[in-house]
């Protein structure tokens, strides 16, 4: 796939520090979280997290937080799974792999606001993919969560670039990707889509953090892209944005995305968006908590 | 905005934070959505308990459970729900009820009407608070344009129509005097500004500010004299509709969208929704609300 980073860009993409503190076990724990529908292994992810020290604890420790309320503590991975749910453990696990491969002292965003925004748009991705059969939640779940990994890569190789753009986007109240453009002249989809590249993430996913606010433009799994295009415009307006108004009206079913998901899912006619949005609302509460748990407090990582 | 199912001042709670909610009150929400299209959120969900808990008794009942099977399956059941719907959106309304709405009109649509080229050589703008009880919301309209004339509304004509079913509502809007209770999310700047002291600790609206307003009694029923209301930019009906049943519902709904000018906005409370009652509005979401629009001729998407 072809990229619109200049070289000069992808040579500051590739020195970065984050490629090689990748947690070993993320790969393999999203290989197998989204593996095809018939149940996730679960035996498999406990075994796959115990490699890890740090990542095991801070799963127990947001385990063990208030935000679940458990009567009974879990004192491993394999309890908090029983006591809290494959879902629920998913998000912490891949919370705290994300957290240890971007050292938060070095972003020019707040961690717990981009956080917050990536959780939502995996949660509603995933909940928009289960109303539209023969999609498959799990890699909706994923691609939604990873959608701006783009702005870590430019928080990290383009601080000063990136910080101009903020400052664009919040003072103009205008979406993050136009502010990019102005300062930067591209946008957290070519760096992030040049990062998951590198990262070999699954093509879905690299499609859906290159096109995610040009669905047309994708090569491929355009129903996708759609999907979580969609979720992140649904999660921007309900609270889970970048921590700035966006001065705009968003009419889902006027988008290009809706027409082009509505062509291979014509249960999308029987959504109700309405009542899809307050529901969102229902779930703000306990993605705020966990992302707090997981960046607020103590530092993660060294 | 009468709005009332998103309280700021949250009453008293037959069930302390934190606890778990019996899963009866999910099922009665879901219930009172389908026939209102009003959603109470888990964080508010304790309006629904509470207004569950007032009918139990009214009705000598033991449970939820019970109340439930007496919503699903009594004999009285409509008259049933419409007791609910009068205890969930009961008396609850202040000025300056809903900032999401407020914020969406003066950061987003004032500017696009104020750029719009056919409105630029009338400018003027007609809003109607349809259900405006006592007042509270078309004040609340009329302080927020104020606000404007000096800005994006310089040299426009606004003209706020505010009408009721209840002529003793419409004459205490019409004399416009708050106390504390009304005035609790009222800033001092705009009560220094509209406001000047009336008997007791009230505040009454300055002359200036009802001269914005013409208020009548309406019957939303009465077809001859909805027609009447043409031409309008915006228009509120906030739980209002809970009071008519199917066909009458659609058919209001049908005026209001008649008598918005295309490109104008339709709203309702803030956890309210059209269900599927008219298809021409488009449900459009602005940060923190969503409202239904009536598309421009040249948007082609009527």
């Amino acid at each position: 796939m072809t990229t619109n980073l200049a070289p000069s860009m992808l040579e500051r993409i590739k020195r970065i520090e984050v490629t090689p503190s990748i947690p070993a076990i993320l790969m393999p724990l999203m290989k197998l979280l989204c593996a095809p529908s018939d149940g996730v292994e679960m035996d498999e992810v406990v075994r796959l997290v115990s490699y890890d020290n740090v990542i095991a604890a801070q799963c127990l420790r947001v385990a063990n937080s208030p935000l679940f309320g458990l009567a009974v503590p879990p004192k491993s991975v394999s309890s908090a799974v029983i006591s809290l749910g494959m879902r629920r453990v998913e998000s912490i696990l891949l919370t705290c792999c994300m957290g240890q491969a971007f050292p938060v002292k070095k972003w020019v965003l707040d961690p717990v606001v981009f956080w917050k925004h990536s959780l939502g748009c995996a949660m509603v991705s995933r909940k928009f993919s289960e109303m539209l059969p023969g999609t498959e939640p799990e890699r909706a779940y994923m691609a939604g969560l990873l959608h701006d990994i783009g702005f870590l890569v430019n928080c990290l190789a383009f601080p000063g670039e990136f910080t101009k753009a903020m400052e664009i986007a919040q003072r103009e109240q205008i979406p993050f990707d136009e502010a990019e453009i102005a300062a930067m002249g591209f946008t957290h989809c070519d760096s992030g889509a040049a990062l998951a590249e590198q990262w070999k993430l699954f093509p879905d996913t690299v499609q859906v953090i290159a096109h995610h606010h040009d669905v047309e433009g994708a090569e491929s799994e355009k129903a996708l892209v759609a999907l979580v295009h969609l979720s992140d415009l649904l999660c921007r307006v309900r609270g889970m944005g970048y921590g700035y108004y966006e001065r705009r009206r968003v009419d889902m079913i006027s988008d290009p995305a809706w027409e082009i998901l509505f062509r291979e899912h014509r249960e999308m006619e029987g959504i109700d968006l309405a009542r899809f949005t307050f529901e969102l609302d229902d779930s703000i509460g306990e993605i705020s908590e966990l992302v707090s748990t997981v960046f607020g407090g103590s530092p993660v990582h060294a | 905005m009468s709005a009332t199912t998103q309280g700021t001042s949250a009453p008293p709670s037959p069930f302390k934070a934190g606890e778990p909610i019996d899963p009866v009150y999910r099922q009665i929400r879901d219930i009172v959505y389908k026939v209102s299209g009003i959603y109470n959120t888990d964080e508010k969900l304790y309006l629904m308990v509470d207004g569950c808990a007032k009918r139990i008794k009214e009705l000598k009942l033991k449970s939820a459970r019970e109340y439930l099977d007496h919503l699903t399956a009594h004999p009285s059941r409509d008259g049933e729900m419409r007791h609910l719907l009068n205890e969930l959106t009961i008396g609850e309304t202040c000025l300056f009820r809903s900032m999401p709405q407020i914020d969406a009109i003066r950061k987003v649509i004032l500017p696009e009407f104020a750029a719009d080229k056919t409105k630029q050589s009338m400018k003027r703008l007609r809003i109607w608070s349809a259900g405006c009880s006592t007042g509270e919301e078309p004040y609340t309209l009329a302080m927020t344009m104020m606000e404007e004339s000096e800005g994006v509304l310089k040299d426009w004509r606004v003209e706020i129509v505010a009408t009721d079913l209840n002529d003793r509502s419409v004459e205490t809007a019409k004399a416009g005097i708050y106390g504390d209770y009304s005035l609790r999310n009222t800033s001092d700047y705009y009560k220094r500004k509209y406001f000047v002291p009336a008997d007791g600790k009230k505040l009454q609206v300055k002359p200036e500010v009802k001269k914005l307003i013409t208020f009548n009694r309406l019957n939303l029923s009465e077809d001859a004299k909805m027609l009447f209301m043409k031409g309008m930019d915006l228009i509120f009906c906030c739980n209002v509709l809970i009071y008519f049943d199917g066909t009458s519902k659609a058919k209001v709904v049908d005026h209001f969208f008649g008598n918005l000018n295309f490109g104008g906005y339709f709203f309702l409370g803030t956890s309210e929704s059209l269900l599927k009652l008219n298809d021409a509005f488009h449900l459009v979401h602005f940060p923190g609300t969503i409202a239904y629009w009536k598309p421009s001729l040249k948007s082609g998407k009527l």
